[in-house]
């Protein structure tokens, strides 16, 4: 830039001003990534300091100053969390209550993908009388606190004698699913051209052959926006295993965690313990996270922008 | 004596199957029944569709939403049939029961405060994460982990690092003590420090997801805005509240509504973390304990239609209120 020869006549090169655009610009961008930064602290610190807990022995749980990284530490924990909740809990072992937590997940999830790509393809593709009334019924479900229908559904469990089964948790989910993943895979299938499904139809394919054939494969992206997202919410459910089951050997991770707490933590709380099952129940959810965020993110974002 | 795994799930597997096997076929039957009477084909097609969210909004919705209101006028404890009080359940909530207006006080604050700081502290980092920074991938991913986390453990976690006598946050805030020369705070067993122990957890947990939305919405306002209102020399000042703001007040729309919602029927975090009898419950959590630890069904349903108006109450005057604040683009044209 500089080792152009300027003619004698002219000024002479002006110095860069102190705080010019450009180094106004620089200390801009210095200032941002240092409140990123601080502000990543904030959410860093608790996990790390849930992973550090969950490694310490009961003695350097309470030591101030608090010990960062644990000596020893204690991958034994891991363990021992499991075994002494077997003690309390008969017949609930690890192996046991993620294999409780995945039966739960996964039924529940399927029946809802199924359930929600059906019921959206059929709103958003076919004209039929009374369609918009039932769409608009179906947002305004979306406002209704959950808790408002909690006793009555428990009541008809109940009187199905259903009561401490998985039925509750995964069999209901086959009638209609979410309305909010309804709208997100609606708001999808809209964008899909006809003239794809009328050469189908042309071809002689029924309306069961376009909908697996050509309009799944077209929506893939937003259905697996929609499984992670559901799969969270069913991994994470607290409040309907809390309710349905009763016997701690059916117990999914979220609930026994809560079974641990009640049973062995009341008094003197087992934090080592507690935060090794927290991160044995997180780590699947996080793992998921970190290999699909995209969709994570897509599903996150696409009822808020465009809503 | 215990059960094997496998025992307790055949049977659900076995009735999930059915039932999901058996829908599609009364779908294929709605289908055959509606061409038989001679619907056109796409109609019988939609019907058939979505005949399972029908059946869902009458099984799980509206059957469930008329019985509980029924319900909120009865005293029912589900070992014998409900008996018709009329308003006594509601005469109670509002001058008997002396956990309720706590509660009620509790909940209310605890979405007051939630909503709009979690709001102002996501779009401050959306407008950061705007900026033309490197690594936007790892900031997103850092900022959005604490809303994947299982909201037990997100409990679990702050009801350990908030703990009065050895809890991380008293450890940092040490010095202050010392300073101020005031005893360490108490958090959650202080009654009067529940609220903004909870405001601090719950923003937390939500912070994250609110950015990733806010940021999205960011980025989905048009450059040229910027580039004309550059042009008409606009200051910076005036670009964030002239283009910015009113482009992005549709999505915080939708945060505020989503934030009121979720923040009035808080639960999880709430059951996992005891708090002092006199703060009162999160109304959630009374109505789980109404119901399943009192078994007072009837008083439950009183208490959930209550928080359902006071929803509903809260939702319309934001509905009303967006009118004054929220830029919709169709409007304009």
């Amino acid at each position: 830039m500089a080792t152009l020869p300027r003619p004698a006549t002219l000024l002479p090169a002006r110095p860069a001003p102190l705080f010019g655009l450009r180094s106004r610009h620089t200390v801009a961008t210095l200032i941002t990534y240092i409140l990123l930064a601080a502000f990543s602290m904030l959410v860093l610190v608790p996990f790390f300091f849930m992973l550090s807990t969950s490694l310490k022995s009961e003695g350097q749980l309470f030591v101030w100053p608090i010990v960062w990284v644990p000596n020893p530490i204690m991958w034994e924990n891991y363990v021992r969390a499991f075994t002494e909740l077997g003690k309390v809990a008969p017949g609930l072992s690890f192996w046991r209550t993620l294999g409780n937590t995945l039966f739960i997940t996964v039924l529940a999830m399927t029946a809802e993908l199924i359930a929600v790509t059906l019921v959206a393809y059929g709103f958003a593709r076919f004209r039929f009388p009374g369609r918009d009334l039932l769409f608009m019924l179906m947002l305004s479900t979306m406002m209704l606190p959950g808790i408002i229908t909690l006793i009555p559904v428990f009541i008809i469990w109940r009187t199905l004698g259903l009561i401490d089964t998985y039925d509750p948790l995964v069999v209901g989910i086959w009638f209609g699913g979410g309305a909010w993943a309804v709208f997100m895979l609606r708001q999808f299938l809209l964008g899909v051209p006809r003239e794809i499904e009328e050469a189908a139809i042309i071809d002689g394919a029924n309306t069961f052959q376009i909908y697996y054939q050509i309009m799944l494969p077209l929506v893939k992206p937003a259905l697996l926006a929609l499984g992670v997202l559901i799969f969270q919410g069913n991994w994470n459910n607290f409040m309907g295993p809390l309710i349905y089951l009763n016997t701690p050997a059916k117990f999914p991770m979220v609930v026994a965690l809560k079974f641990f707490q009640e049973s062995l933590s009341k008094e003197a709380p087992k934090w080592h313990y507690m935060m090794a099952m927290s991160t044995v129940m997180a780590a699947p959810i996080l793992a998921l996270f970190f290999a699909a965020q995209r969709y994570f993110i897509e599903g996150l974002t696409v009822g808020a922008v465009k809503g | 004596m215990t059960i094997s795994a496998w025992e307790t799930y055949y049977p659900t597997l076995l009735r999930w199957l059915a039932t999901g096997g058996g829908l599609i076929l009364l779908m294929v039957a709605l289908y055959r029944i509606l061409r038989w009477f001679k619907v056109k084909p796409e109609a019988a097609n939609g019907y058939a569709l979505v005949l399972p969210w029908i059946l869902g909004l009458l099984i799980w919705n509206l059957y469930p939403f008329g019985r509980s209101l029924y319900l909120s006028f009865t005293e029912y404890n589900i070992f014998q049939p409900p008996k018709w009080v009329g308003l006594s359940n509601y005469v109670r909530m509002f001058t008997r029961d002396p956990y309720f207006w706590p509660s009620f006080r509790l909940t209310l604050s605890y979405a007051a405060l939630n909503v709009p700081l979690g709001l102002l502290g996501s779009i401050g980092v959306a407008l950061l994460l705007n900026r033309p920074i490197k690594g936007i991938g790892i900031w997103r991913t850092i900022y959005y982990l604490p809303a994947v986390l299982p909201a037990a453990a997100v409990a679990l976690l702050w009801r350990w690092m908030l703990s009065p006598t050895s809890g991380l946050i008293n450890f940092l805030l040490q010095p202050v003590y010392r300073l101020l020369n005031v005893e360490p705070l108490a958090w959650y067993t202080d009654s009067r420090l529940v609220l903004p122990a909870f405001v601090i957890m719950g923003m937390w947990g939500v912070f994250g997801a609110n950015t990733v939305i806010l940021l999205a919405g960011l980025k989905n306002i048009p450059k040229e805005l910027y580039e004309v209102a550059e042009i008409d020399g606009a200051s910076n000042w005036h670009k964030f509240t002239r283009v910015t703001l009113p482009m992005l007040s549709s999505t915080m729309f939708y945060n505020v509504i989503t934030g009121i919602i979720g923040s009035l029927q808080i639960f999880t975090q709430a059951f996992f973390i005891p708090i002092p009898r006199a703060s009162g419950t999160f109304l959630n959590v009374k109505i789980y304990q109404e119901a399943f630890s009192y078994g007072r069904f009837g008083y439950a349903s009183a208490l959930a239609w209550f928080l359902l108006l006071v929803i509903l109450l809260l939702t319309l005057l934001v509905f009303r209120s967006s009118s004054l604040w929220v830029y919709y683009e169709a409007e304009k044209r």
